[in-house]
């Protein structure tokens, strides 16, 4: 990126199937999907009443006279994101607070707190609306908690731009870094999906996977001949970017530069994927990191396993990386996670970070039968150990905002 | 039990407060209560008395003896108008 460099100092997740950045990694590796059928009452109302849970018991981390003001989506948020102060070692009392701030990429902010007042109102014909109501589901609430939790005075922003909300929001952090203007930014998303109103909505639009008669795990399949659309899933991710200087003068553990971000709208159409809209946004991408196609070792794809998105994805890989897209690893670990919605940006960005860590490539799960127009490696059906410099994660919305953003594994001798 | 002894068990309940920290002139703003969790007590009194409380609770209600003294007075004008002035079961 133009100007300063921006370390990742500190990851965070809470996520389906994991609380933890290093549960979730072993989860994905293994291949394991979260998707699962919700029951009640989703089973009574919904044609396919699938998601993924997240692993979270909100009463083990906050007080009870805090809950009752935070919807779900923050109580994620804030659990998360102290993972990643925790991880970077951060000390925000030593700190110049104002150069410190908080960017949150969110799609449908308190849903769980919408919907409920709504029943109340509409369905329980009641007056008795909780006078929480409106600081629980503001979409900005989890990036204000957070920035009242460590005193955080610098911006306090919220990105929604559907599914590409938190690599926005991650983006946009790092430039304020790059820029000068920040020295530690916590950056992610969150999203807490899973209400009837919300899955009943997204429903109606026909975009979510018809639930797996045998299997409820493997509905989602991104890539395959067979998908039928994605999965909801709920979940935080964050990390703690800063300023490549600060980090080493304070002796922090550097797990990846952020070197690259790509931001570029699709202008034809709220839902149709552009190939030539997402090709450009990994073309920023990699503009801003100042790479060649190349470098590139992985890409964890949005591959949310929709019929437009994964044969528009894999047209844009090709025209990017020309004849290399045959040989480069590309996988959608929403076939495991589901899709996050304004969370998934993130999640998946610090699923690609970790991975590389970890020398491995997570898999594409269910992908069972070949389809022409995606003829990738997708990494299918069992992780890969490969060690890797440079990732790429790709975020794609309705709404046609292409995010992508490119981690680089630190020098030796950073 | 008295009004006393019932907000204080709501409050117990609700905020993790202890019963010594709740006597009459204790101050909510002191303990943490602020005017939206008054607001959302107001819910769990009406639930434990049985009785309706518009949203124009007073603005003046600074200490748990002055909410005991609000409740004391709804009470009151539910007896007059012939309603059961019992708590409710928890």
């Amino acid at each position: 990126m133009n100007g300063r460099r921006v370390a990742i100092t500190g990851l965070g997740v809470v996520a389906p199937q994991a609380g933890s950045v290093a549960a979730l990694c072993a989860r994905l590796l293994e291949g394991h999907s979260a998707i699962q059928r919700l029951g009640s009452p989703f089973e009574e109302g919904l044609r396919s009443p699938i998601g993924a849970r997240a692993d979270f018991d909100c009463a083990a981390h906050l007080p009870a006279a805090r809950l009752r003001m935070l919807d779900r989506v923050a109580q994620l948020a804030l659990v998360a994101a102290s993972q990643a102060v925790v991880d970077a070692r951060l000390d925000f009392a030593t700190e110049r607070r104002a150069r410190c701030g908080v960017s949150v990429g969110s799609s449908m902010g308190g849903a769980g707190t919408t919907d409920e007042g709504y029943h109340i109102l509409y369905a329980q014909q009641s007056q008795r609306v909780k006078p929480y109501t409106v600081l629980a589901s503001m979409t900005n609430a989890p990036a204000a908690w957070i920035g009242i939790e460590y005193g955080l005075a610098g911006p306090n922003l919220t990105y929604s731009t559907a599914c590409s909300s938190s690599a926005v929001a991650i983006g946009e952090a790092a430039r304020r870094i790059a820029s000068g203007e920040m020295d530690v930014m916590l950056a992610g998303g969150t999203e807490a999906p899973l209400t009837f109103g919300v899955l009943r909505a997204w429903e109606a639009m026909r975009t979510l996977a018809t639930a797996d008669p045998h299997e409820p795990a493997a509905s989602c399949r991104p890539f395959s001949l067979s998908r039928t659309g994605l999965v909801l899933g709920e979940g935080a991710a964050f990390v703690a970017l800063e300023d490549w200087e600060h980090a080493m003068a304070r002796g922090a553990c550097i797990h990846a530069e952020l070197t690259g971000y790509g931001l570029t709208t699709d202008t034809e159409h709220i839902t149709r994927p552009s190939v030539a809209g997402q090709a450009a946004a990994m073309r920023a991408a990699l503009g801003s990191a100042e790479l060649a196609p190349d470098a590139v070792d992985y890409i964890n794809a949005h591959g949310t396993g929709t019929l437009q998105n994964d044969a528009a994805e894999t047209a844009a890989i090709k025209e990017v990386f020309g004849e290399r897209a045959y040989r480069l690893p590309v996988s959608s670990t929403k076939s495991m996670h589901g899709h996050l919605l304004g969370a998934a940006g993130a999640l998946e960005f610090v699923v690609a970070v970790a991975c590389m860590e970890r020398g491995a490539i997570p898999p594409t799960m269910h992908l069972d039968a070949a389809d022409p127009d995606c003829d990738l490696d997708y990494v299918s059906g069992r992780a890969r150990s490969q060690a890797l410099r440079t990732v790429m994660s790709n975020s794609f919305a309705f709404g046609g905002t292409n995010a992508v953003l490119i981690a680089a594994r630190p020098p030796i001798h950073a | 039990m008295s009004t006393l002894t019932t907000l204080q068990d709501i409050l117990m309940e609700e905020f993790d407060l202890a019963r010594e920290r709740l006597a009459p002139e204790a101050k909510l703003a002191a303990l943490g209560v602020d005017s939206l969790d008054l607001l959302e007590l107001m819910f769990k009194i009406e639930d434990r008395y049985s009785i309706a409380i518009r949203d124009d609770v007073p603005t003046d209600l600074v200490s748990v003896g002055d909410v005991v003294r609000y409740i004391d007075r709804l009470l009151a004008d539910r007896e007059r108008a012939g309603g059961a002035a019992r708590p409710a079961p928890p």
